[in-house]
């Protein structure tokens, strides 16, 4: 691999793992505010909300995976390297 | 006339009622349990499904990688249900130890001859068509 595929590499890596967890992570913060919040106010439905907010966190999650599996591609089994 | 009123309100209103409060803080873990182990379940019949379709068109190596995929990926929805499981109450932020799991999948599938990535990560993300289809099916 010559020096400036591996540059861009890094710098692709970093990239994908940054921006991708921007998103997610506020996502993922006003949801667990919110599932919080319903759950200090109505303790009964906590089994619920508890589910739901598993559910969402996994899908929210997904995208961080997406781009920390884009990086580690790149870093580790980088497919332009030649 | 107040004091019935008043035994009738602690009755039936499960904030003020000590005893059906336990009793509904077993429920609600009860549930959150079920709603976990109802995605495993779906998410073991995927696996099984896939890891034979894969086997039978693309060999018995995609089929192992996307069979340990399909294991890692049950272990990182264990975790993130255990964080979720204790926000609130014994920690305020869900911890992020669970992204280790799909880090640790691609290294090894990477490193070693007999693994294949792609299939790995397709294994990795078979509990989401499981969460999907338990979305579908919540009442």
């Amino acid at each position: 691999m010559d020096s400036i595929t591996t540059a861009a590499s890094v710098v692709a890596a970093g990239l994908a793992v940054g921006l991708g967890a921007i998103g997610p992570g506020i996502g993922q913060g006003s949801a667990a505010q919110g599932a919080v919040e319903g759950i200090a106010r109505q303790p009964e439905a906590e089994g619920k909300i508890r589910g739901t907010l598993l559910l969402s966190f996994a899908f929210m999650e997904s995208l961080t995976i997406y781009g920390l599996v884009v990086a580690l591609v790149l870093l580790f089994a980088n497919p332009f390297a030649g | 006339m107040a004091s019935e009123a008043v035994e009738n309100c602690s009755s039936h209103d499960p904030l003020l009622d000590i005893d059906s409060s336990d009793s509904s803080s077993g429920l609600k873990s009860d549930e959150y349990l079920e709603l976990q182990f109802r995605v495993f379940r779906l998410t073991f019949l995927l696996t099984i499904f896939s890891v034979g379709i894969a086997g039978f068109f693309w060999g018995i190596q995609a089929s192992a990688s996307l069979f340990i995929g399909a294991l890692s990926g049950i272990l990182y929805f264990r975790l993130l249900a255990r964080g979720v499981g204790r926000l609130g109450t014994s920690s305020k932020i869900v911890g992020k130890v669970q992204l280790l799991v799909p880090v640790l999948l691609v290294l090894v599938s990477s490193r070693f001859p007999q693994l294949d990535l792609i299939p790995a990560l397709l294994g990795f993300l078979l509990y989401k068509p499981a969460l999907i289809i338990q979305f579908l099916l919540m009442p």
